[in-house]
């Protein structure tokens, strides 16, 4: 068979990422380690929410790659109810994500105390990162687009979907995003792009945000005293954020990014980017 | 702790030819095959990625099908492709034209024989929605492993017929926004409305060397299910969409069997398929398909009820009564 040119053999590095389920309370989480020899670091990648998870997979994962290549291990993994993760997307809550994050970075840690563990997350991702940090885990912090509270999220996404749901209904069957909203506000689920959100879900949603530390004006690496990097994406960071043209941005070069993250990675782990 | 089974599900690779693919395979109830000399040996279904989807598809609805058709006793496997998902590798900037062209045909191909002889599994069907839809075709024509194909939403246009001639930030906007996707589907129908009234003649925006490998399977006899989502209602008139070039019609017009290509519509759900009317009625049709084709694998446990969901049916065309278990020659 002839191989075509974008169908490279794959590096032995690729063999070093390993594809499991993580056993927690009632569910198992599909989690991927980048498995590095003598890491320099460790990090925790905690996604975007269930929805987003998919047009921003590829660069996660390119990502997670680019962090094992320059001797950083790496965690991911989907969420509770969503992926390749087993359990109900209806019966989760804002509380039990957290607790994956926590289950999850304390067995990065335990892998091995001797380096730095960091947790990085992309947008709901980022709330779940950033408030697991501020209840004490980790050495460092990096938020890709974390909204200000998961509400805000919750809702640009309900709103997102409208669009194309009125395209698909004739006039009198198609209903504005207040109507889902007041649904949700009165105990009723919602389901939204193939999800279904609970009442519960809403619920919880308006009360959890970024931690006042890391507001502005707050500088939150004095705060804490543990470096955080908090970096607002724009549209030029798609598909990784909402929008984007869907088999055209799949394949972008997001060096840009990566590349200053790395090295402030780096710099505030006093990690000798030669020796990576 | 971290394990690479749970449950019903395993998490797999298939590394041969020097590509690794990453995958989850549903074990069947009832039966865990992984014999390949045993003799009572199962139909898989192999699930490919849509467009740059991970093997989950949309809102994980791939998850939720592979768990139900493994339950009645069709194993199945959900892979990525090359640099899609898990597995690794580059893909090209454009995508969608990569595998319009076949792109992913010969790998496909490849690890579905792979699939077959690693598990001890009699042929697999392919399961694609929109793009892998298109693959699984690519595919199935030059592997007699493929015993039956799944398709949603197939398409047959390639998307290049309205941004050639416009502006850049023109195409931008076109491809981008919900107006955009409206303007195209109207332009492309309004393109194939000549072809339309020339009887038999494919429009000039028809991937003509997809369609001659459509023929090819058709001719083959291969059993095929086809699913589609509704128009847009936005679309609004009959007028206008009578202006689309009846591809399904034409490529129905090489079966050899009357019973051989079995078209659903599937109303209350969008071109994901991924709301709960769309998965409920994904999964009924596709099981009763494969329980009628594929008997054997039939592990006694009741087709899924319709469960109060409104499931219509629109332009079902069967044609003819079902034939038993169909096995493909190859070529």
């Amino acid at each position: 068979m002839t191989v075509s040119p974008q169908i490279q053999r794959y590096p032995d590095s690729i063999l070093a990422e390993r594809a499991g389920y993580f056993p927690v309370p009632g569910a198992h989480l599909y989690t991927v380690l980048h498995e590095v020899k003598n890491p320099v670091a460790r990090t925790l990648l905690v996604g975007p929410f269930a929805s987003e998870r998919h047009s921003s997979y590829l660069p996660w994962v390119r990502w997670a790659r680019y962090l094992a290549a320059k001797g950083i291990e790496v965690l991911r993994y989907d969420y509770r109810g969503v992926g390749e993760s087993t359990g109900l997307f209806e019966h989760m809550t804002l509380e039990s994500w957290i607790d994956d994050v926590q289950l999850l970075s304390a067995w990065l840690r335990k892998r091995g105390e001797d380096v730095p563990l960091i947790l990085h997350g992309l947008e709901l991702g980022a709330l779940l990162a950033a408030r697991t940090f501020h209840n004490g885990e980790a050495d460092g912090l990096i938020l890709w687009s974390a909204p200000a509270n998961a509400n805000s999220l919750l809702r640009s996404t309900l709103q997102r979907w409208i669009g194309p749901q009125q395209l698909l209904k004739r006039e009198n069957e198609r209903k504005p995003a207040s109507h889902y909203f007041r649904l949700l506000e009165g105990g009723k689920n919602v389901e939204v792009e193939g999800y279904e959100w609970s009442a519960e879900l809403w619920r919880q949603s308006f009360s959890f945000g970024l931690p006042a530390a890391m507001m502005p004006p707050s500088d939150p690496t004095n705060a804490y005293k543990r470096p955080v990097r908090i970096v607002a994406l724009g549209k030029n960071a798609t598909p990784l954020v909402k929008g984007g043209v869907a088999g055209f941005e799949e394949s972008k070069d997001f060096n840009w990014l990566f590349a200053p993250n790395y090295h402030w990675i780096a710099s505030s782990f006093s990690i000798p980017v030669e020796a990576s | 702790m971290i394990s690479d089974k749970v449950e019903m599900r395993e998490l797999i690779t298939l590394g041969g030819n020097g590509v690794l693919l990453r995958g989850t395979y549903h074990k069947a109830k009832g039966k865990v095959v992984n014999n390949a000399n045993d003799s009572n040996k199962n139909i898989g279904v192999m699930f490919l990625n849509a467009l740059f989807h991970p093997r989950a598809a949309n809102a994980d609805s791939a998850v939720y099908w592979a768990d139900s058709f493994a339950d009645r006793g069709y194993p199945s496997f959900r892979f990525d492709l090359p640099g899609l998902g898990d597995s690794y590798g580059d893909i090209p900037n454009d995508l969608l034209r990569f595998i319009n062209d076949g792109g992913y045909a010969a790998i496909t191909s490849y690890k579905l024989k792979e699939l077959v002889h690693s598990f001890g599994l009699s042929g697999a069907v392919i399961f694609g929605h929109c793009a892998g839809a298109t693959t699984a075709i690519y595919a199935a024509s030059e592997c007699k492993e493929c015993k039956g194909l799944i398709l949603m939403d197939p398409y047959f246009n390639l998307p290049k017929s309205l941004t050639s001639k416009l502006r850049p930030e023109l195409v931008h906007w076109a491809r981008r926004s919900k107006v955009g996707a409206v303007v195209r589907a109207t332009y492309d129908r309004i393109r194939e409305a000549p072809s339309a009234l020339r009887k038999g003649a494919l429009p000039a925006n028809a991937n003509f060397a997809f369609v001659s490998r459509w023929k090819k399977v058709v001719s083959n006899g291969l059993p095929i299910l086809i699913l589609k989502s509704p128009e847009p209602a936005a679309l609004g008139s009959n007028r206008l969409r009578s202006g689309t070039f009846d591809y399904l019609g034409h490529i129905i017009s090489f079966a050899v069997r009357s019973n051989q290509i079995t078209i659903k519509t599937i109303e209350d759900t969008d071109h994901s398929f991924a709301n709960r009317a769309g998965r409920v009625a994904v999964r009924q049709h596709t099981e009763t398909w494969l329980g009628e084709y594929f008997p054997e694998a039939n592990a006694g446990t009741p087709l899924l009820q319709n469960q109060g969901l409104q499931v219509q049916e629109r332009n079902s065309v069967t044609l003819g009564a079902p034939a038993p278990a169909y096995v493909s020659t190859g070529e």
